[in-house]
């Protein structure tokens, strides 16, 4: 069994890899598309599905890391690699400003607060606009570049789920479950939970900073409504949960799911497709809060965390 | 920006402060009760206040109805909303992880608003009622804002009458204090929280009514309602009724104070980093009160 999966793992590597030789350019952005989401699903399940804090304001990392790469590669003339790299640690650096006051609230507050954070993100990104642009946004220089970011957002979904791979498998990552389980409890067991909370949240922040720049380079265009809208920080969530959050493979799981089955299905009803989300939303928290791993781990007594 | 502030600049403010807080007092008062009965955040509670104001505005342009005579449509209306919304989905996440409850809610949001695009379209209304301002010695009152206010305080302090003397408000303040000692009582708690939700939408769809005169009526004007009650039930202190009240009219000085002396945009994030503060250093409200 478990030989089989190393097999199939490395089957989808070598697949995916040699993809972009026979794809259309279609395919490749579709692909790419369904990496980033992989990466911002798995990145959300390092902080909330990991230590139980709900971050509902994720989408301020993306937003902030597709500016700040926007800024030095419109103005400054960086290459969109490197740019996007600087977008992660800036996403890292407001993780650390805002995640050191408001990791110490607890449950709903913490929610709110992160909720928060991203409506004001907005609103500052808007109002600087010598730096930003403002309202009407950054324009990035055409480039053909679909494959190179190709590669690049799956490099990033492979880090961030290498990533929480190692975490969940270790006794560092018992650290973080140990606090989602009961922080008093973990407290008194030695753990310093508002600095192992803060090391979630930073690795949290990383990636989705960094897949924020790739995908503006992407998109070729940013504005303050396109990278900071609530509706993201919700999908990676749903994905997450859809999948089993607090597990290796489910936001892998969830967010491919969702994501061709948004491409399939929700193309077709264009203007249904919110009511269609909304549906979904309330299916997947009202019958299966532990998301298909979940469900597969209480049928066949599986470890939780895979 | 060199604008010469002057104390009448000011002392104008403080009234739109106070006149726009009023309106977030009774609308954050319904988030505050939801909250303090189910511990749910309820996302939908702007979605609610917007279908208020789409209550408002067909009543007027179909019917001819006064504007504020339509509260009388709105508010049972959404009243039945909420008991539905909370029948048929929110009752089932009222123990769950506030996860559940806030992505619960945003499901039901998005499908609602959804639900509005197709059936009023995008298009921005507006309700031509009250137009214009009278003058008292050197401030300018907007007529409907000033009729909205007297409306929003009635109300609220008829919410907060009720909650205080009558038999069904003393027993949703229990169901708030203490879910166990309540049902011990003989309360029927999932009665109340029914109760609570829709007396709580009520509320958001006079909101809606009071602000179809004032804003323009789409249906995505609901998030920054919900935003700001979120706000206001911080300042105030979760659970906080009379704190609600306060943190309302706090809210409302702060955006309009701050938007004199930086620019309307940044008025946001002072009101943010207002709420780090408080949760942070009060976290039971800026004016006291039992912890949560």
């Amino acid at each position: 069994m478990k030989r089989g999966f190393v097999a199939a793992l490395v089957v989808a590597f070598v697949g995916l890899a040699l993809y972009p030789t026979v794809a259309t350019g279609y395919g490749i952005r579709f692909m790419l598309q369904l990496f980033m989401w992989v990466a911002l699903a798995q990145s959300w399940n390092l902080i909330s599905g990991l230590t139980g804090y709900v971050s509902f304001g994720h989408v301020a990392f993306f937003g902030t890391g597709a500016y700040a790469a926007g800024i030095l590669v419109t103005t400054h003339g960086w290459h969109w690699g490197p740019a996007s790299l600087v977008g992660g640690v800036a996403a890292v650096t407001l993780a650390l400003i805002i995640g050191y006051p408001c990791l110490r609230l607890k449950g709903p507050y913490f929610a709110i607060s992160m909720l928060g954070l991203n409506e004001v993100m907005r609103v500052l990104v808007s109002y600087f606009e010598g730096l930003t642009g403002g309202g009407s946004g950054l324009s990035f220089p055409a480039q053909p570049v679909s494959v190179q970011i190709y590669y690049a957002m799956a490099l990033s979904a492979l880090a961030v789920t290498g990533a929480a791979y190692f975490i969940i498998t270790s006794r560092f990552g018992l650290r973080f479950m140990t606090i989602r389980e009961d922080e008093v409890a973990a407290e008194a067991m030695g753990i310093d939970t508002a600095r192992y909370k803060l090391y979630a949240f930073l690795l949290s922040a990383f990636v989705p900073g960094v897949v924020g720049g790739l995908s503006a380079r992407d998109t070729g265009y940013i504005e303050p409504i396109s990278v900071f809208p609530l509706i993201i920080t919700i999908t990676m969530i749903v994905m997450a949960l859809f999948g089993g959050k607090g597990t290796i493979w489910g936001p892998v799981l969830g967010a491919a799911t969702l994501f061709v089955f948004q491409e399939l299905v929700w193309a077709r009803f264009i203007y249904l497709h919110q009511f269609l989300f909304g549906a979904i939303i309330v299916v997947v928290v009202l019958l299966m809060p532990r998301g298909i791993l979940g469900i597969l781990q209480q049928r066949y007594h599986l470890p939780r965390t895979i | 920006m060199n604008v010469v502030i002057t104390p009448a600049m000011v002392g104008q403010v403080v009234i739109s402060g106070l006149l726009a807080g009023a309106l977030y007092s009774m609308v954050a008062l319904g988030l505050a009760l939801i909250f303090g009965v189910m511990r749910v955040i309820n996302i939908a509670h702007g979605t609610i206040l917007m279908l208020g104001a789409y209550t408002t505005f067909w009543s007027f342009q179909l019917l001819g109805v006064n504007p504020y005579l339509s509260l009388l449509v709105s508010m049972p209306l959404m009243f039945l909303l909420g008991v539905l919304l909370q029948r048929a989905f929110v009752r089932r996440v009222v123990d769950a992880p506030e996860l559940s409850s806030l992505l619960l809610t945003f499901g039901i949001s998005i499908a609602l608003v959804n639900m509005a695009q197709l059936a009023f379209t995008s298009d921005l209304r507006s309700v031509e009622f009250l137009t214009g301002a009278f003058l008292l010695g050197p401030f300018a009152f907007s007529k409907s804002r000033v009729v909205s206010f007297a409306f929003a305080v009635f109300l609220t302090l008829f919410a907060f009458w009720f909650l205080q003397k009558t038999r069904l408000g003393k027993a949703i303040r229990a169901t708030s204090q203490s879910r166990e000692v309540a049902m011990v009582c003989g309360i029927n708690v999932q009665r109340i929280h029914l109760y609570s939700f829709g007396i709580a939408s009520a509320l958001a769809g006079a909101g809606g009514s009071l602000v179809a005169v004032m804003v323009a009526i789409q249906p995505e004007m609901g998030q920054v309602y919900t935003f700001k009650s979120f706000l206001v039930i911080v300042l105030g202190g979760a659970g906080n009724y009379p704190g609600a009240l306060l943190g309302g009219m706090l809210l409302g000085l702060v955006e309009q104070l701050s938007s004199l002396f930086l620019t309307t945009q940044v008025s946001e994030a002072v009101a943010y980093v207002l709420l780090v503060l408080v949760l942070l250093l009060r976290p039971t409200g800026l004016f006291g009160g039992r912890s949560t």
